[in-house]
């Protein structure tokens, strides 16, 4: 068989441009759902707990997580079918377990340290959703790592600088953020 | 030395190689999204994919999800390891350039 060099540097370009677009096309299609509707959900919750009385937020907050939590499994569903993993059908059943662990544990650190304010709660808890989003990216698929961290850099940067505008910094900059994060990743990437 | 393999050469079975080898080891993908993916027809995509199958390169599982036929596509061991050789001949050729 025969190729001259010119159809070789071809067909190494098409492979290189076929490689790139499935993994780009794998890697996102799960992030940029789930990214959008956390930062939905973020975005309105956060702004809630700002501006609207405490009796009001946590009805708002209930709302959208289960709005949230209801979409991203029928849309999560969906995006899923095109790749089947024996490793993640497999363990299935661990991956499950190991949220319902670290939900648990994140209830016990928050009953053992007692925190003053709903500030100190909704960091503890951001900080254990993405120790999580960290924990399955790096066993699973490392395309799904990276952005748990600025996102966590984020939330402790308004945490620590900004406490009187904590909310507000999490539901335009970190729940905004994830939603342009999400856009991009769909439409660009 | 690694030899071209001329199977895996022609333009569309390249491509479906290199969007299966680009999965994790023992992943599978339906038809309906490398069809996509590649922007080919379904037949086009359907006889390609029965010569790499027939060459032992590609394993087709053809299952039902919720009451639905579905076909996924995944590349055999044999497979990469075919496909990793071709991108190696490639190489070789394009570096005597």
């Amino acid at each position: 068989m025969n190729v001259s060099p010119d159809e070789a540097e071809e067909a190494l370009a098409a492979i290189q441009s076929v490689t790139q677009k499935t993994r780009r096309s794998i890697a996102s299609s799960g992030a940029h759902i789930y990214l959008i509707i956390t930062g939905a959900v973020w975005l309105v919750g956060f702004l809630s707990t700002q501006f609207l009385p405490g009796e009001i937020t946590i009805a708002v907050w209930i709302g959208v997580s289960l709005l949230g939590s209801a979409l991203a499994v029928l849309l999560g569903n969906r995006m899923g079918r095109r790749v089947r993993s024996p490793f993640a059908a497999a363990y299935a059943m661990r991956i499950g377990l190991f949220w319902l662990l670290l939900v648990l544990y994140a209830v016990a650190v928050i009953a053992v340290a007692r925190p003053t304010d709903g500030k100190q709660v909704t960091m503890l808890v951001i900080l254990f959703t993405m120790i999580g989003q960290l924990s399955m990216g790096l066993l699973l698929t490392f395309s799904a790592t990276w952005w748990a961290l600025p996102i966590t850099a984020l939330a402790l940067a308004g945490y620590f600088l900004l406490p009187d505008l904590f909310y507000l910094w999490m539901a335009i900059l970190v729940g905004g953020g994830m939603i342009a994060l999400g856009l991009y990743i769909r439409w660009r990437w | 030395m690694a030899e071209l393999n001329e199977t895996i050469h022609q333009p569309v079975r390249l491509r479906v190689m290199a969007a299966l080898v680009a999965l994790e080891a023992g992943n599978e993908v339906d038809f309906t999204y490398l069809r996509n993916l590649l922007e080919v027809t379904d037949g086009n995509l359907g006889a390609h994919l029965r010569k790499l199958e027939e060459a032992g390169y590609i394993a087709v599982n053809k299952t039902f999800v919720e009451r639905k036929p579905r076909t996924f596509v995944a590349a055999t061991a044999e497979g990469r390891q075919v496909f990793q050789e071709h991108v190696a001949a490639l190489e070789s050729i394009v570096k005597r350039k």
